[in-house]
C-alpha cells in the first residue's frame, strides 16, 4: 500500500482491512435482504410484507427494489462517494438490497453482495487517484462544500419547528440558535459552533411535539369521559373506530416484532458489521457526513448523524412494523456511535449491542409512536427540514467548488448544468444534481485544458 | 365529497397544492401514514397521497401493510400521464405515493383525476 501518498486528508486510500470490511459486510447485507429480514430502502421496506408472505414474487419485488433505488445509487451514492472519496449507504448497501432481493438462491446473495463491495472499493480508490491527479482536481474542490453543510445544518430543527409550529416560535428558535452559535464561537472556539444549537432545538421541537400530544390526550379523555357522563347516544366516534380497529395495526406489528426478534443473533452481526464500517472511517451515513469524514471531523460527524436519525426513527420504526423487515443500518445510531470508538472490536461489541437494543425495543418503540401523532409529524418535519437545509447548502457548497476549479467558466458550468436538470423536470434527484455537476464540469474543464482552450485557476 | 388524506414528507405541500386548485367534491386534509391508514380502513376516507424522496418509503409507510399492494401504486420518481392515472384509479387503487420535488405536477394531476370520478 502506498501509504505515502494516503497521508494527505483529502485522499482517501482503503487499507486491505478497511477493503475487507466492506466486501464482507456488503455480502452480509445482501444476504440478509435475501432472507428479507432488513433493506436499507426506507421505501422498499413496505413492500416486503408481501414478499414475505408469498404474495409477490422475488423477481416483481427486486424490480420495486430496483426502481426505487437505481436513481439514488446513480445519482446520490456515486457522485457523493466521488467527491468526498467515502463510502456513503447508498452507493454500499442499496445495491445489496437489490442483489440480495435479486439472488434466486440463499448461498449466491453473499457472493453476489461480496462482488459489489469489491467493485465500490476499487473502483472508488482507482477513480479516486486519477482524479486527484488531473490538472483540475475536482475532487479537492469539492471539499468547498463541507463549510456551508456544516453551517446550514445547524439550522433544520429551526426550520422544522417554523413548519410544524408556526412563525412566532420558529423565529424564537432562530435567535435561540443563533445565540447559541455565537455563544460557543466566544466561548470554546475548539467545539464545533452549531453542536449545542442543534441539540437545544432538536429537543425543543421533540418537546413541543411531547407536549401537544399530551395535552390533545388529555382532551380526548375529558370529552369521553364527559360524553359517557352524559350519556349521550353516540359514545365519541373518534374512539370508537380507534377501538376496534386497532387490531389489524397491532396483530399486524407484533407478528412482524416477533419475526425480527427470532432472528436477533444475525441482526447483532449486521449492527457489529455496520458499525465497525463506521469506525474504519471510510464511511459517512448521512448526506452531509462523508464530507465530515473526509476532513476528519468524527466528532462533528457524529453529532450531525445523531440528530439526523431523529428524523427517521418513526419511519424506519413503523415501515419495520408494519412489513416485518428492518433497516440495514436500524435507527441509524450505529453511525455516529461507530466514528466515536477506539477501535474496530470495541465497535463490533458495541454495533452488536446496539441493535440488539433496537430490535428489541421495537415493539414498545411503535406502541408509544403509536400514542403520539405529533412525534410522528415531528420527525416528517425534520427530514423535511433536512432536506431544505442541504438543498440550498450542496448548490452553494458546489458552486463554491466550481468557482475554485474554473472560476466564472467553472460557475457558467455547474450553476447551467444544475439549471438544465431542473428544466427538464430531474432527471437527477435534486440533491445529487449539483455534486453531480460538479464532476461533469470538472471531467469538461479538465478536457478543456488538454485542449489549450483552459488554464487552471492555481498553478 | 371525495376525502383525500396526505402524509409523508411534502403533506402539507400537497395539501396546499390542491386545495389552491379549488376542485369540486373533494376534501383535502393533512393527515399521517398510521392514521390515514385506520380511515381508509374504516371508510372514513377515499384516498391518500403520499410523498418521500424516493416516492415511495414514507410516502406509504404501513399503508401497504395494513392495506394491501393491490390498493396502494408508487410513481417513484416517475411523472404519470393523465390516462395512466385513470386506469390506476379504475383499478381500484387508493393510495399514492411520489417524490417531494414532483409535488407540483403530480398533485395536481392526482386531484383533477380524483375529482373528476366524482
Amino acid at each position: 500500500m502506498n501509504s505515502v501518498l494516503a497521508a494527505s486528508s483529502t485522499d482517501l486510500e482503503l487499507s486491505l482491512a478497511q477493503q475487507l470490511t466492506v466486501i464482507a459486510l456488503c455480502a452480509l447485507t445482501a444476504f440478509i435482504s435475501h432472507m428479507a429480514l432488513a433493506v436499507f430502502n426506507d421505501g422498499v421496506r413496505p413492500f416486503m410484507l408481501d414478499f414475505i408472505q408469498g404474495r409477490s414474487t422475488r423477481s416483481a419485488t427486486t424490480a420495486v427494489s430496483f426502481g426505487l433505488s437505481a436513481g439514488f445509487i446513480f445519482g446520490l451514492g456515486a457522485p457523493m462517494a466521488l467527491s468526498t472519496g467515502v463510502l456513503n449507504p447508498w452507493l454500499v448497501f442499496l445495491p445489496t438490497d437489490i442483489l440480495g432481493i435479486l439472488s434466486p438462491k440463499k448461498w449466491i446473495a453473499p457472493l453476489l453482495g461480496g462482488a459489489w463491495g469489491a467493485v465500490v472499493v476499487f473502483g472508488l480508490n482507482g477513480a479516486n487517484s486519477i482524479a486527484h491527479d488531473l490538472p483540475v482536481d475536482f475532487l479537492t474542490a469539492l471539499q468547498q462544500m463541507s463549510t456551508p453543510i456544516l453551517f446550514l445544518f445547524t439550522l433544520f430543527p429551526v426550520l422544522a419547528i417554523t413548519k410544524q409550529f408556526g412563525r412566532l416560535r420558529g423565529g424564537i428558535a432562530a435567535v435561540v440558535e443563533l445565540a447559541l452559535v455565537v455563544m460557543t464561537m466566544k466561548i470554546w472556539p475548539d467545539i464545533f459552533p452549531g453542536s449545542i444549537a442543534m441539540a437545544v432545538g432538536v429537543l425543543t421541537l421533540i418537546g413541543f411535539a411531547v407536549n401537544k400530544d399530551l395535552a390533545q390526550r388529555k382532551l380526548d379523555r375529558a370529552e369521553a369521559a364527559k360524553a359517557s357522563a352524559a350519556g349521550g347516544p353516540a359514545p365519541e366516534v373518534k374512539n370508537g373506530a380507534g377501538d376496534d380497529a386497532e387490531d389489524p395495526m397491532a396483530s399486524l406489528f407484533s407478528a412482524s416484532a416477533l419475526r425480527l426478534r427470532r432472528h436477533l443473533p444475525l441482526f447483532m452481526l449486521l449492527g457489529a458489521g455496520v458499525c465497525v464500517l463506521a469506525q474504519s472511517h471510510v464511511f459517512g451515513g448521512g448526506e452531509a457526513t462523508s464530507f465530515l469524514i473526509a476532513k476528519g471531523d468524527y466528532a462533528e460527524a457524529a453529532q450531525v448523524d445523531f440528530y439526523r436519525a431523529f428524523g427517521f426513527v418513526p419511519l424506519i420504526a413503523t415501515t419495520a412494523l408494519a412489513s416485518g423487515a428492518y433497516g440495514i443500518a436500524g435507527f441509524t445510531f450505529v453511525y455516529p456511535i461507530g466514528y466515536l470508538m477506539p477501535n474496530p472490536f470495541v465497535a463490533a461489541v458495541v454495533g452488536a449491542a446496539v441493535f440488539a437494543l433496537e430490535v428489541l425495543a421495537l415493539s414498545a418503540i411503535g406502541k408509544i409512536l403509536g400514542k403520539l401523532p405529533s412525534v410522528r409529524d415531528s420527525s416528517e418535519h425534520l427530514r423535511s427540514a433536512i432536506g431544505d437545509a442541504l438543498g440550498l447548502a450542496i448548490l452553494f457548497g458546489s458552486l463554491m467548488a466550481a468557482n475554485v476549479m474554473g472560476g466564472g467558466l467553472g460557475i457558467l458550468i455547474v450553476g447551467g448544468l444544475y439549471l438544465l436538470n431542473e428544466s427538464m423536470g430531474r432527471p437527477v434527484v435534486r440533491m445529487a444534481a449539483a455534486p453531480a455537476a460538479v464532476i461533469v464540469g470538472g471531467v469538461l474543464l479538465n478536457i478543456l485544458y488538454w485542449l489549450d482552450l483552459f488554464t487552471p485557476i492555481k498553478g | 365529497m371525495t376525502k383525500i388524506l396526505t402524509g409523508g414528507v411534502g403533506k402539507a405541500e400537497v395539501t396546499e397544492t390542491v386545495k389552491k386548485l379549488g376542485l369540486d367534491g373533494i376534501e383535502i386534509t393533512v393527515s399521517n401514514d398510521m392514521d390515514a391508514a385506520m380511515k381508509l380502513r374504516g371508510g372514513q376516507a377515499d384516498y391518500f397521497l403520499g410523498t418521500c424522496h424516493t416516492g415511495a418509503g414514507a410516502s406509504l409507510g404501513v399503508l401497504v401493510g395494513l392495506l394491501g399492494k393491490p390498493a396502494c401504486h408508487t410513481f417513484g420518481r416517475s411523472v404519470p400521464t393523465e390516462d395512466e392515472v385513470n386506469a390506476l384509479l379504475s383499478e381500484g387503487k387508493k393510495v399514492f405515493g411520489f417524490a417531494i420535488d414532483q409535488i407540483d405536477v403530480i398533485a395536481p394531476l392526482m386531484a383533477r383525476a380524483i375529482a373528476a370520478r366524482g
